[in-house]
């Protein structure tokens, strides 16, 4: 007796969005069925890892996590490229920490001259750039950056309700894609995407951001909207939530404090260095279940966990 | 679709005044008002009324009584209130009613009795130990006890019940939001004598003010197709009390239309029908809640 698989067949489809400029340029999106549901429809690309870097020097990264970088750390540009060359990043992502107003405050000029050099060190892998969600002072930096980056089709965010209009204009302007930034909410991410539309920003140049929660700290939130913009996206055929999702998760993986421990500190958690790996590893994989199409990571190592799995789970097909 | 008004309320700023001061005339102006804007029943909602709640319900109910014949709700959380305002209120033109009696044990226990033994009608609250149901079906299993201790251990006339399902906000609480419009229909058969209210506007709470009226109007026409006897709203807004009085009726077979299954065709729709087809599709889920849903 042979048993028959139900399967499920999908009207929408995710849009397809390229990121960067000429022969290294990504393509993520493209998905006709839920997360690895390869027996139900196509996912003609693979779920991308970018890996992240700083514009500044961290101060309170645990020691692991700096360890493989800790020779490059002091300059942007060159990290920038040891992730690339050492590492083999397929793209980068630049948090620009250094421009929070409520800290360095470093300015829009100095912050783009940053991100010049880190583009020319990367030599034409895709770049993210991440601003620090203050909507007057990302307002500014980013804005400077989309024009000294003219038609090099960066991912820029986040882009907020609160800051759309002045980002977005740049966005349009100067050839980039558009990171639809919104707080863990599915109608206020619909909305975001309905903004940019109405604003002019192109089907073709949007990601959608919902925010990301930490393991332990809120990701089940995340989880749980991401499911639901896909099946809005698929079942719906909600065209204005059919567009790949980003998460910016490296930050919240770090940050924590089961991350950063030290046996010292507490003895049971076992080591420090895998424990880390494992919470980024794991934070990784319920993203890509819930949805994701792009992943900000930072260690290597997790990187190489995960790009494996991605590569099981792809074969599978 | 019978009408509760619900203007008088110890929240607004002139009218909590008024019932701190015990300065009647606001209030009457309010009550005369709201009568001659065609209320058919009165809330009166005196919020928690920790502190002396009690002479307070009754200097309100008596107030409210010297202007308009309207039956009363009498809206509290204090018992002691809720007794004191039943203790004055009259029946001459309908019974008053409690609102509400969640489906707690603590508050049934006190309340009900209540009920009964000043004949009074209750908003039977379906909000039970464990907070709001999540779906339909929650709902109904709140209805059924409330229901069965009401009329079976209190000897209370079905016709007594006003079932509340609890409407919540569009742009926080989708799923519910269809919970309701789901549940709805199955009071009828659940207490064939039995009456049902809602305070629908909750549907738009957090939605931009100018679009709340679309969302509010739809939302009670499509309650009212499910059997929804009465709503808690402002009789002064003239757009609700239209559709509420049965006006409107090209708009309303539309909703119907929609809600019977008919492949309403958005291509033949003028543009105030596009309006109130797309606030279906919303309010029914067939396409996600957002701020600009009129525009797509």
């Amino acid at each position: 007796m042979t048993i028959e698989i139900p399967k499920r067949t999908y009207k929408g489809a995710i849009r397809t969005i390229t990121l960067g400029a000429g022969d290294k340029a990504v393509t993520v999106g493209g998905e006709t069925s839920l997360p690895f549901y390869l027996f139900e429809g196509e996912r003609p690309n693979p779920p991308r890892i970018a890996m992240e870097i700083w514009d500044m020097e961290p101060e309170d990264w645990p020691e692991h996590a700096l360890e493989p970088f800790k020779d490059v750390v002091h300059d942007p540009a060159l990290w920038a490229k040891k992730c690339v060359e050492d590492y083999g990043a397929e793209m980068i992502c630049i948090q620009m920490i250094s421009t929070d107003p409520n800290d360095k405050d470093v300015p829009a000029d100095q912050a783009a001259d940053t991100v010049l050099k880190v583009l020319d060190a990367i030599n034409g892998v895709p770049l993210i750039v991440w601003g620090t969600a203050s909507h007057e002072k990302d307002t500014e930096v980013l804005k400077l950056i989309c024009e000294k980056t003219h038609g090099k089709n960066l991912a820029i965010g986040p882009v907020e309700e609160g800051d759309h209009k002045a980002i977005g204009g740049s966005i349009i302007a100067y050839q980039h894609t558009c990171i639809s930034s919104s707080p863990i909410d599915i109608n206020l991410a619909k909305q975001m995407n309905i903004l940019l539309g109405n604003l002019g920003v192109s089907d073709e140049k949007i990601l959608i951001d919902p925010t990301t929660g930490g393991l332990g700290y809120g990701i089940e939130y995340s989880y749980s909207v991401m499911e639901r913009l896909m099946l809005a996206a698929l079942t719906q055929e909600d065209e204005r939530l059919q567009f790949p999702m980003i998460n910016n998760m490296a930050k919240e993986v770090w940050k924590s404090k089961e991350a950063k421990l030290t046996p010292e500190e507490d003895p049971l958690m076992g080591d420090p260095k895998r424990r880390a790996i494992t919470i980024e590893c794991v934070t990784a994989m319920l993203l890509l279940l819930a949805g994701s199409d792009l992943l900000i990571m930072r260690h290597p190592e997790s990187i190489k966990i995960v790009k494996d799995i991605i590569n099981d789970f792809m074969a599978a097909n | 679709m019978i009408v509760i008004g619900e203007r008088i309320n110890v929240m607004t700023k002139v009218l909590g005044n008024a019932m701190k001061t015990r300065d009647k005339k606001p209030i009457q102006d309010m009550a005369i008002q709201e009568t001659e804007a065609g209320a058919d029943y009165l809330d009166l909602n005196l919020g928690p009324a920790r502190k002396g709640g009690p002479e307070l319900m009754k200097w309100v109910v008596e107030t409210v009584q010297e202007v308009s014949d309207l039956p009363l709700f009498l809206d509290t959380t204090n018992v002691e209130a809720i007794e004191a305002g039943l203790q004055v209120a009259s029946h001459d033109h309908g019974k008053p009613v409690i609102n509400s009696i969640s489906c707690r044990p603590e508050r049934m226990d006190a309340l009900l009795p209540l009920a009964k033994k000043y004949d009074a009608g209750f908003v039977a609250l379906l909000l039970g130990v464990d907070g709001i149901p999540r779906d339909a079906s929650e709902r109904g299993v709140l209805a059924a006890e409330i229901f069965h201790k009401a009329t079976a251990e209190y000897g209370i006339a079905e016709e007594d019940i006003w079932f509340d399902p609890i409407v919540l906000p569009i742009n926080v609480q989708l799923q519910q939001v269809q919970a309701c419009f789901e549940f709805t229909e199955q009071i009828p058969y659940m207490a064939p004598n039995g009456k049902s209210t809602c305070g629908v506007s909750n549907v738009s709470n957090g939605s931009p003010n100018h679009l709340r009226p679309i969302l509010n109007q739809t939302y009670m026409i499509m309650l009212q197709k499910q059997g929804m006897y009465s709503c808690i709203m402002d009789p002064m807004d003239e757009g609700m009390m239209e559709f509420a009085r049965g006006g409107r009726q090209d708009i309303v077979n539309l909703i119907y239309r929609m809600l019977d299954g008919e492949d309403v065709n958005p291509d033949d729709l003028n543009e105030e029908e596009l309006k109130f087809y797309k606030t279906v599709r919303v309010l029914r889920g067939d396409i996600l809640y957002s701020d600009s849903w009129l525009e797509v």
